[in-house]
């Protein structure tokens, strides 16, 4: 029976295609606009994630997000690092500050002060010089993305693409003379500005002038410890907020979950390939089922069981559905796979795969059900008619 | 191959691609370690703060106590000083042409003692002679009256003379001691731990932002530790205090107290900047340790974690 209902749903290759074809789009939208979603999402947050040894960020109680910054004192740090329970603490400058390039453009960067003496926080991957070339007088680390375009040299032919940036070239910060010492990788963030390591003090004297410069401190719990516990208790102590890693993206995350109008377009982006996959798939496999309702009707009268004609028809389901499916997770990996190299945010995480796996059956269920309502109420004499 | 079979493959390849692109793609992130470990404190409940290592003296900021054209320098960065040892030379020409002048004002000032005393001594055989005579009609007594006033005069003279030298020979004291005040000296045995004047530079008497010479005694160092005025009320000056060197927490030593500085003062970020800011105020608290332990030097900072109470108790420790 099984060989017959492929038989029939292969039979013809123009149906066939169209349904696969259906399913295919409606599991490629259904992927590949999440993990756009998603890749966009974890840039917000890609910043915490890039600095991995600290356990617990500890910033004013009034940041909202991770680029919020709202600047403590410097004894701040002191307190924190006099918390028990505490293994270190080191102090982070973020801020933004301008580069002035060497055709005269200004460039925002995002300026990374780490502490003098560990250099804790730098960024995850050096393609260039070591991290410790930043205890070089005016040493500055950038990454890759900045190097070769943002900050990069004017091209020498006019229109060209920049020259990259490499080491031992040198930047101007808020006019204080800084030079590349390394290069580095670090993940996109979502406002993709140039990112430049520094120490701590001297990003604090490129900074304007102001009372408080430390941004952020990050502590290290000591082996042991209940990081929420200790989160708990520098909270009480100091009275500013203390957020564990991941509480610290999911805060960030939150932030533009609630404030930016990404969530809503992509949500109703993939609420709409749904409802086109549906229609199509569901439509083309209704009409299939209603053009082989002869088929049906003749092996209904030769006696097949309901329950057979309804395995059949989820054995067609299952297949179309899986074929479809597997091409669009398919072309959204190979999707993902091209732009590889390019400024599109793209993550495709496990759960996406089941997202999407999700959403394909719930259109094939739909597309088998009413088919086989109909099947199900069909009359054999129907073959005889007409 | 019949084409009915090909989707059916290319989905399933289209499906091992994309557990491969998740499986690629959500490779953790490496994490950079830190360059030197960071220090970390020895101690369940502790205070931490920055300290900075300072000679037992002090650094003292030697100044000069008239302004002047440095001379000479008779000093180096590193030389062991005595009490007294002469440090620079202040320009002294016009001081010792003044003194010349003041000489040769002695010299006429004792000349005229001699002039003195000779007027003194005629008025005076002039007088005795007049004395002498006993019939007083030989002698008017105008005329005696006369060599009497003369003998009264002179000696008066020489007196007058006499504090004219002594005048001068003040002077000439005098400016033997500006002379002597333009050779600043060394005011304790100690080492010299910075020059920031060079001969003919000027160098201003007062208060400078950048002192001329810094001199301590490096006999004895002390690290001068920042408490912040919130965690002051936590500190008990003679629980246990470890002070790592920051960029290689391996060396660390155990601190003694030394004393605490009664006086809260505003604290300034360590930045080297001209314009520090005031952050908070902070208690210093002093402590001395073994010199040979730790390779450091006077101004390094240190990272200082000392042993705290309890931190829910709410009785302090009175100083």
């Amino acid at each position: 029976m099984n060989h017959i209902a492929l038989k029939m749903l292969m039979g013809d290759k123009g149906k066939y295609f169209g349904i696969v074809m259906g399913l295919t789009f409606a599991s490629l939208i259904m992927t590949q606009q999440p993990a756009i979603f998603l890749g966009l999402m974890s840039r917000s947050y890609s910043f915490i994630s890039d600095v991995g040894l600290p356990d617990i960020w500890v910033m004013d109680s009034k940041v909202q997000f991770v680029d919020d910054i709202k600047p403590l004192q410097d004894t701040e740090l002191y307190r924190v690092r006099g918390i028990s329970g505490v293994e270190w603490a080191m102090p982070m400058y973020k801020g933004l500050l301008k580069a002035r390039l060497t055709d005269g453009t200004f460039q925002t960067c995002n300026v990374i002060g780490l502490d003098d003496a560990t250099l804790i926080g730098g960024p995850p991957l050096m393609l260039d010089g070591k991290l410790e070339d930043l205890r070089r007088s005016d040493g500055v680390i950038v990454d890759i993305d900045g190097a070769r375009d943002k900050l990069g040299k004017p091209s020498l032919i006019p229109g060209g693409q920049p020259v990259a940036l490499k080491v031992g070239d040198s930047l101007e910060l808020n006019d204080h003379r800084a030079i590349i010492v390394g290069i580095a990788k670090v993940t996109r963030t979502f406002q993709s500005q140039p990112v430049v390591y520094t120490t701590y003090s001297r990003a604090k004297s490129y900074a304007p002038r102001e009372r408080k410069l430390l941004s952020f401190v990050m502590v290290k719990a000591k082996q042991g410890q209940d990081p929420a516990e200790l989160t708990r208790r520098i909270r009480d102590n100091t009275g500013l907020a203390a957020y564990t890693q991941a509480e610290f993206m999911t805060l960030t995350y939150e932030y533009f979950m609630h404030n930016t109008g990404i969530p809503i377009n992509f949500g109703i982006s993939v609420l709409l390939g749904f409802i086109v996959g549906a229609a199509i798939a569901g439509q083309t496999f209704y009409n299939f089922t209603l053009e082989n309702l002869r088929q049906f009707g003749v092996l209904k009268a030769m006696g097949t069981s309901n329950w057979t004609l309804l395995r059949m028809i989820l054995l067609q389901a299952v297949l179309v559905g899986s074929t479809g499916y597997g091409l669009g997770v398919g072309l959204t990996a190979l999707f993902g796979y091209l732009m590889r190299h390019s400024i599109l945010a793209f993550k495709f995480p496990w759960q996406l795969l089941l997202f999407s796996g999700t959403g394909v059956s719930l259109i094939c269920v739909f597309a088998a059900l009413i088919s086989i309502f109909k099947v199900i109420r069909l009359e054999p004499a129907i073959v005889f008619k007409g | 191959m019949k084409i009915k079979y090909l989707l059916p493959i290319l989905a399933a390849a289209g499906f091992v691609f994309a557990i491969y692109t998740v499986i690629k793609g959500n490779k953790p992130i490496p994490v950079a370690p830190a360059v030197a470990e960071p220090a970390s404190a020895p101690f369940k409940l502790f205070i931490a703060g920055s300290g900075i290592i300072e000679p037992k003296s002090r650094n003292i900021a030697i100044g000069t106590p008239l302004p002047g054209i440095v001379k000479t320098l008779s000093v180096k960065v590193g030389d062991k000083v005595k009490i007294k040892t002469p440090l620079f030379y202040l320009d002294d020409r016009d001081t010792q042409a003044e003194l010349a002048v003041k000489r040769a004002d002695l010299a006429k000032a004792q000349a005229a003692i001699n002039e003195a005393q000779a007027s003194r001594k005629d008025t005076q055989s002039l007088s005795d002679l007049a004395e002498a005579v006993t019939d007083r009609r030989a002698i008017s007594s105008e005329e005696l009256l006369r060599r009497r006033n003369a003998l009264q005069i002179s000696t008066a003279k020489l007196k007058s003379a006499e504090a004219q030298v002594q005048q001068a020979e003040a002077a000439v004291l005098s400016t033997q001691t500006t002379l002597a005040r333009l050779v600043v000296q060394s005011p304790i045995e100690g080492e010299i731990l910075q020059v920031n004047i060079r001969p003919g530079e000027f160098a201003p008497a007062g208060t400078l932002n950048t002192p001329l010479l810094v001199l301590g005694n490096l006999d004895q160092l002390y690290v001068r530790v920042d408490i912040d005025e919130n965690d002051a009320w936590r500190f008990d000056k003679n629980s246990k205090a470890v002070a790592f060197l920051r960029g290689n927490r391996n060396f660390k030593v155990d601190l003694t107290p030394a004393y605490v500085e009664p006086f809260v003062v505003p604290k300034k970020s360590l930045t080297g900047d001209s314009t520090e800011r005031v952050d908070t105020r902070v208690l210093q608290a002093l402590y001395s340790f073994e010199r040979s332990q730790l390779p450091v030097y006077v101004g390094q900072q240190m990272d200082v974690f000392i042993e705290s109470r309890d931190s829910s108790g709410n009785e302090g420790t009175g100083l």
